[in-house]
């Protein structure tokens, strides 16, 4: 089953002030989305962070400490919790919401690189467009956006890669086949990072890494996300029916700038994903695997070696080869899309290897590296000076006329692989073969009649039991175009359930 | 620190254009008006230079305030 999806919390400053409230201008950045007064729609239920997927359910995480303070200081606001949280559902089917201080937008779901990307690039422009309105409002440009994943004082803020697995996979096999992979994924997909910190603490100018979130990663696995995060996330929300799927939630990768990166973190890790369930993946176990993807980050040259619980060595490239082999002898020739990434992995470890110069506007750490040497040249400083980590930043800027990786692009000099087209497609609808434009379908056609919404499932008023649509086993793409071309046609949203229903029990 | 290994420091006067992209097209199934694959952005390319320019009206200190809360 091939369903994925991207979250991106972005970082936010506002420069027009001595003290800026984080809460306050990340809800202020949403709301001004809207055109609207705010109407809360969002339904929380189902989304608990507390359940593991090893089969238990934790008391605590350990943000809660802190989670409940900020409750209990943010009860004192002259607003309420949903008020807060000004979560969205757009007519693309993506949420966009104020999440843990960080505007985020999650994609609607995709079931091809095609549609991921266009998506991912429409939350950027969607996101630079509130900032736009904020600003206008504010009079000036004073509230700025940045898709990075740290501020370099050890506060980091994620973009996580979902994806939908069958619930039949066991989760010590997901996380045997994964853990090498996700360690070494970074050498493709890493944003790149100048100096080193760690959690709340310390900045070491000076170094350059491959990978914004490695030096975040404190443990193997865990239910956490925000303290003591794992490279292998165990939280349990499979926002489908729990009997059949889990969503795996990866949260150790980099928010990507380059398509291409995207393009390859997400086709890379689906194909990684299929290898495990066919008993194909190459059998590989790290002694540390923490260690290693702090290793391997720091690594630029792409020569260290990381230690194998046989004792032996392997580098990071080396264990990508044998997954990238492994997936050549059962993919190829599945279908275009799996060609493709099968090629341009292959293509881009052997130029990783060779000639990385050849993947400036193709993988973000190499791009960044370039141009960060190229200024410090120019400038003729050196790896100390703090201009270089205000660059770093600054590469991450979504606002097309600052923001470094977009003048590059705009140059002509980065890999595009969506046409302007597809973004602005992507901007008014979801994918036309997943929930998600049954969802962003629902929103632009009956808006006024929706009572709640979330990933599973839309509430419509009326009567005391709100009719639904339940979305939680609507993956089949020729199951999820009889729905749309039901709802499509349909007068109202009972006449569209009723015509789905119908449908449904003719088949059962 | 300077950088003692890695690949050679590459100026910026030599980064190889990317105008026309690789060969092999992203696969496109929905197939857009533009077509698939890789390729340089609508609109005008800004001379060579302006990266450089963006770069250097960068303020140093931009990271040494930036400032956020811990997410995700």
């Amino acid at each position: 089953m091939r369903l994925f999806g991207l979250e991106t919390e972005y970082g936010i400053t506002r420069d027009d002030l001595a003290e800026v409230d984080p809460v306050v201008e990340s809800m202020e950045l949403v709301r001004a989305h809207l055109t609207a007064s705010f109407e809360r729609r969002w339904d929380y239920a189902g989304e608990d962070p507390h359940e593991d997927a090893r089969g238990f359910r934790v008391s605590g995480l350990a943000q809660d400490k802190e989670e409940n303070e900020f409750v209990e200081r943010d009860a004192h606001r002259p607003f309420s919790f949903h008020d807060m949280k000004s979560d969205l559902v757009l007519p693309n089917g993506a949420r966009f919401y104020n999440d843990h201080t960080h505007p985020e937008y999650s994609t609607p779901e995709c079931r091809t690189l095609k549609d991921l990307l266009a998506q991912d690039r429409a939350g950027e422009r969607i996101v630079q467009r509130a900032a736009d309105r904020r600003n206008k409002t504010l009079g000036g440009e004073h509230v700025q956006l940045y898709k990075n994943n740290t501020d370099f004082h050890g506060h980091s803020y994620g973009c996580h890669d979902n994806y939908l697995v069958p619930r039949s996979i066991p989760f010590f096999r997901l996380v045997a086949g994964l853990l090498p992979f996700l360690v070494s994924r970074q050498m493709i997909t890493g944003a790149g990072k100048v100096g080193i910190e760690a959690q709340e603490s310390g900045f070491v100018p000076g170094h350059f890494q491959l990978s914004q979130r490695a030096d975040f990663m404190e443990t193997e696995l865990s239910v956490d996300t925000m303290h003591n995060r794992p490279i292998l996330n165990t939280r349990d929300e499979p926002h489908a029916d729990p009997r059949k799927f889990r969503r795996l939630h990866l949260i150790i990768g980099d928010a990507n700038m380059c398509e291409y990166a995207t393009a390859l973190k997400v086709g890379t890790t689906r194909l990684v994903l299929e290898l495990i369930e066919r008993k194909a993946v190459p059998s590989l176990e790290l002694d540390q695997p923490v260690a290693a993807v702090k290793q391997l980050s720091r690594d630029s040259d792409l020569k260290g070696v990381v230690r194998q619980k046989n004792g032996s060595s392997i580098s990071g490239l080396d264990i990508q080869e044998q997954y990238y082999r492994a997936a050549v002898q059962t993919f190829t020739g599945l279908d275009e899309e799996t060609d493709w990434v099968l090629r341009e992995w292959g293509d881009t470890l052997t130029l990783l290897g060779q000639d990385r110069r050849r993947l400036i506007g193709k993988l973000d750490w190499v791009t960044k590296l370039w141009l960060l040497e190229t200024f410090m040249q120019e400038e003729r400083i050196g790896w100390d000076d703090p201009w270089l980590a205000s660059l770093d930043l600054e590469y991450h800027n979504v606002h097309p006329e600052r923001g470094l990786y977009l003048g590059l692009e705009a140059e002509g000099k980065a890999w595009r692989m969506t046409a302007e087209a597809d973004i602005q497609r992507a901007l008014a609808t979801g994918p036309a073969d997943t929930r998600g434009g049954v969802r962003g379908l629902c929103v632009r056609r009956f808006s006024d009649q929706i009572k709640s919404m979330q990933w599973e499932r839309v509430r419509f008023i009326g009567g005391l039991l709100s009719p639904t649509l339940d979305m939680s086993g609507l993956f089949e793409p020729a199951e999820v175009n009889r729905c749309l071309a039901i709802f499509e046609a349909a007068a109202s949203p009972m006449d569209a359930l009723t015509a789905w229903n119908e449908r449904k029990d003719s088949r059962s | 620190m300077e950088r003692k290994k890695g690949f050679a420091i590459m100026s910026y006067n030599t980064m190889p254009e990317r105008r026309e992209g690789p060969v092999d097209p992203m696969p496109n199934p929905g197939s857009t008006e533009e077509g698939g694959g890789p390729r340089r952005p609508e609109g005008d390319s800004p001379e060579k230079g302006n990266l450089l320019k963006r770069m250097k009206k960068v303020d140093p200190k931009q990271a040494e305030r930036y400032r956020q809360r811990t997410g995700e």
